[in-house]
């Protein structure tokens, strides 16, 4: 029998993800690209925000999306149908994006230089948590048909998304959903983050939602000249 | 269910750590895992033995150290107790907003290995 020796070793466990994921940071911070992961359940409006967003945004900013699912060209279509260069990730059953399949699809992508990149996530409030992208931050978007408890219940996504996006605010109307314990729950979580509330349909909120962009894309900008 | 990937990315990490001391095997890893990290240790531990599997590191234990998130008082300067997997939004003593701090570690701490017989003997 061998010698039994301890080392220690205080290193993450998604060390390797994480030192890819500074590579692509650093990149964007060169490009001065804004970058945001966006991650949601399936169903709750990722697509549609996006498909909202670029069409306000893409006459003045050079724009791009990742779209990650485990099958089908389906969104990144809808995003082209807008004539804005989108790029699928297929998964193929992995419930999450890492930044290696990030910067291996970005060299496919070959979207040019850009001025955002909006990453979308696998549809999943979990997995996708842990994974850093580069990206300059998270957003979480929760739709209203979704349930007023799932802060709490899935504290990790919400304590973490540097924004976080109600959608289908215009059914507000036809359900109990208390978006006030909603807020209140965020706050808990993430007493600094940005709490949007919106509706692709009715416009509501994209207004706000489009500064927002504008504006980190702008302090970005000036923190890189 | 991602935490075969965790589990496969801690035992590179462990190879990285052992890289000086060729032919040793994995005993056992610790590791801290935050409850806001998304990763189940139940989960961990089953990936953990089917990350390994079919290696020399086949059998060694991952020890798991739970590390929960703490719910935080501005008002009472104080962290306040709770129930594990609930989450409180006001003190109970003094009313104000509580917040929500910790529980994002995930960490390999320490590993114990085992190195081959030093010098063969030739026994």
């Amino acid at each position: 029998m061998g010698e039994s020796k301890v080392v220690r070793v205080q290193r993450n466990a998604l060390e390797i993800n994480r030192r890819h994921a500074a590579r692509l940071r650093e990149a964007w911070r060169g490009t001065g690209t804004l970058v945001l992961n966006l991650i949601s359940s399936p169903g709750s409006g990722k697509t549609t925000l996006l498909e909202a967003t670029v069409a306000r945004l893409k006459d003045r900013f050079r724009l791009a999306v990742l779209e990650g699912d485990v099958a089908t060209e389906r969104d990144a279509d809808r995003i082209r149908a807008l004539g804005v260069p989108a790029h699928q990730i297929l998964t193929g059953g992995a419930c999450h994006l890492e930044a290696r399949l990030v910067q291996k699809n970005l060299e496919a992508a070959d979207f040019g230089e850009l001025d955002i990149l909006f990453i979308e996530n696998v549809g999943n409030l979990i997995c996708p948590t842990s994974y850093d992208l580069g990206e300059d931050f998270k957003v979480a978007l929760l739709s209203v048909t979704e349930g007023d408890d799932k802060p709490f219940k899935y504290p990790g996504i919400f304590s973490r998304a540097e924004v976080t996006v109600v959608t289908k605010a215009d059914l507000l109307p036809h359900l109990p959903f208390d978006l006030d314990a909603v807020r209140e729950q965020v706050g808990t979580l993430n007493p600094r983050g940005t709490f949007l509330v919106t509706s692709a349909t009715s416009g509501e909120g994209l207004d706000a939602w489009c500064a927002l962009l504008e504006e980190r894309l702008a302090a970005k900008r000036a923190a890189g000249a | 269910m991602h935490e075969l990937g965790i589990a496969l990315e801690i035992h590179r990490t462990c190879r990285e750590a052992m890289a000086p001391h060729p032919g040793a095997r994995i005993e056992r890893v610790t590791v801290a895992v935050g409850e806001l990290t998304a990763v189940e240790p139940d989960l961990l531990e089953s990936a953990w033995e089917a990350a390994v599997a079919g290696s020399p590191d086949e059998g060694s234990e991952i020890r798991i150290l739970w590390r929960p998130a703490r719910q935080y008082c501005a008002g009472c300067r104080a962290d306040k107790p709770r129930a594990e997997g609930s989450w409180l939004r006001l003190c109970p003593d003094c009313g104000m907003p509580l917040a929500v701090e910790g529980g994002e570690e995930l960490d390999v701490l320490e590993l114990a290995f085992i190195e081959p017989d030093g010098e063969d003997t030739d026994g």
